[in-house]
């Protein structure tokens, strides 16, 4: 693997022009990720949170202000930054092998993009079901494909957009497990949005809450906790109260900020 | 969320026989009223004497020959014409501006039916082989066309921009990701062309042709042997029924990915 790369973004805003006018959906959002960060951001749905990785993913054009990959602004999608979203978005007439390796990068030798592939399918535990079709898996065997097919190229940095959203309870806690297990292998940098609390807070290094319309960062919070945590200890609870407390008691009794 | 590939239900053999019920009770009927002469035989042949006739053709061997000619003159215009359409559909379904650029004219070109070409190819090609492949070259052009571009324009956009993700160039694009998904509208098109380029043969041959199975029935006509014309059209239906059949398991083998498309139909 090459030297790891940082992620800066300065003073982001996005906005979308509408008949009715600009609609705001980002403003003033700041963020420096270190390489092999996992970085949770939380946030109400329509908040924005989804657009942020999509303007870093290269999919959407930034308003104003910059977003730094490897010292230079992004422009476009690129292998370097794999992503997955809530849905697997698998293809359905390639096999579950087809797939991963359509994620592959080009000028591969067939020997080494087969070796890669098998890599990667044992990586998230898929192995016998190469030749699959995806409708034939489960939900979470979709999303491991689809995490596959995103990791492959080796990418620097891997962009969660709710990969686990769709998923049942059980299934998710599961997901959320190997998905750390994949992080500590690959040594990447993971940004991962969700709105799922509980789910920020065992993942992430750090954990931005993000606010409504338009969405900026309105509290960061490190987790100190060494990892596995557990979901039931006092420290993970008192956090996980914190970020809750950001959304929900405090619009009840009228205040916003502190 | 598990979704299993559909089980393969065992049927009963009832479920087999339920399509031939229909076609039976009517040719006994039919028989029945032959055998009681409510039918004149000079209009229409008993079930029997159609049967024995197609019997004489099938040895013969006159049956098959037209059956043969007729083919032979539905592939090449099919190949033609599904090839072209092909082409056309996938230019028109990527390009916004060929699309305009061609919107009139083939606006204008499409409601003529397939028979209305005929006497003007005639003058054109004469009455050999390549006025009648024309005529099923343009009756199977339209569907395929329309089939395509639709099939093209209805790319998820979420495949779309997993590709550009992932980098891929327009090569690939078109041929791992545009095409797949558009196949099982390309084949919906492909089985609507090739029913109306058999339709279109046997309607040229009507016209003029001294060979085929619409000569084999115009001929029938003018000797006045109606069971011999009905052998033929019966020949017409059952030779496009397993047209359709060999289309259809070709379907099911290109897309067995898709449960809805690769499963029956």
């Amino acid at each position: 693997m090459t030297k790891p790369m940082s992620l800066k973004i300065e003073n982001l805003t996005k906005h979308y022009s509408l008949p009715q006018g600009d609609l705001a959906v980002l403003t003033g959002v700041d963020l420096t990720v270190q390489p092999g960060e996992f970085i949770s951001i939380v946030g109400a749905s329509g908040c924005g949170k989804s657009t942020l990785l999509r303007l870093i993913g290269g999919l959407e054009q930034v308003s104003e202000g910059r977003i730094l990959f490897d010292e230079t602004p992004i422009q476009n999608p690129g292998l370097d930054r794999g992503i997955v979203f809530q849905e697997s978005r698998l293809f359905p007439w390639f096999t579950i092998e087809e797939n991963i390796a359509f994620g592959c990068r080009k000028n591969l030798v067939e020997s080494e993009k087969q070796q890669i592939v098998q890599d990667h399918i044992k990586l998230v535990g898929l192995l016998g079901f190469e030749k699959a079709y995806p409708h034939q898996l489960s939900g979470g065997m979709q999303q491991r494909t689809a995490i596959a097919r995103a990791l492959v190229s080796r990418p620097q940095i891997l962009l969660l957009d709710e990969p686990f959203g769709a998923l049942d309870a059980l299934t998710r806690i599961q997901m959320q497990q190997e998905i750390l297990n994949i992080w500590q292998k690959e040594k990447i940098t993971v940004i991962l949005v969700t709105h799922d609390i509980d789910e920020a807070v065992f993942l992430g290094d750090r954990v931005l809450v993000m606010s409504n319309r338009p969405g900026t960062f309105k509290k960061t919070l490190s987790v100190p906790l060494a990892r596995p945590r557990d979901r039931n200890s006092a420290a993970f609870l008192a956090l996980r109260k914190k970020i809750y407390d950001e959304f929900f008691s405090k619009k009840k009794t009228g205040g916003r900020s502190r | 969320m598990v979704s299993n590939p559909p089980p393969k239900p065992k049927h009963p053999f009832s479920f087999y026989l339920l399509p031939f019920i229909l076609p039976i009770l009517l040719i006994t009927v039919w028989q029945l009223a032959s055998n009681l002469d409510w039918l004149q035989s000079s209009i229409l042949p008993s079930p029997l004497v159609i049967a024995q006739t197609l019997l004489d053709l099938l040895k013969s061997g006159e049956l098959l020959k037209n059956i043969a000619v007729s083919l032979l003159r539905v592939l090449e215009g099919f190949a033609i014409g599904a090839g072209l359409g092909l082409i056309a559909g996938l230019i028109m379904g990527l390009s916004r501006s060929m699309e305009r650029l061609l919107s009139l004219i083939t606006g204008l070109l499409r409601p003529i039916p397939t028979i209305a070409w005929i006497p003007a190819l005639i003058l054109w090609m004469g009455i050999g082989e390549s006025s009648k492949i024309t005529v099923i070259a343009v009756g199977s052009f339209w569907p395929v066309l329309l089939s395509v571009i639709q099939g093209v324009r209805s790319t998820d956009p979420k495949y779309l921009e997993v590709a550009r993700i992932l980098e891929k160039d327009r090569v690939t694009l078109l041929t791992k990701v545009i095409i797949p998904s558009a196949l099982p509208s390309i084949f919906t098109g492909l089985r609507i062309g090739m029913g109306i380029a058999w339709a279109s043969v046997v309607g040229a041959e009507l016209i003029a042709a001294s060979s085929g199975i619409g000569f084999m029935i115009m001929y029938a006509r003018e000797v006045s042997q109606p069971d011999v014309m009905l052998v033929g059209v019966a020949a017409i239906g059952l030779t496009g029924l397993l047209i359709d059949f060999l289309l259809l398991q070709l379907q099911r083998r290109l897309l067995k990915w898709n449960s809805v498309w690769g499963g029956e139909s």
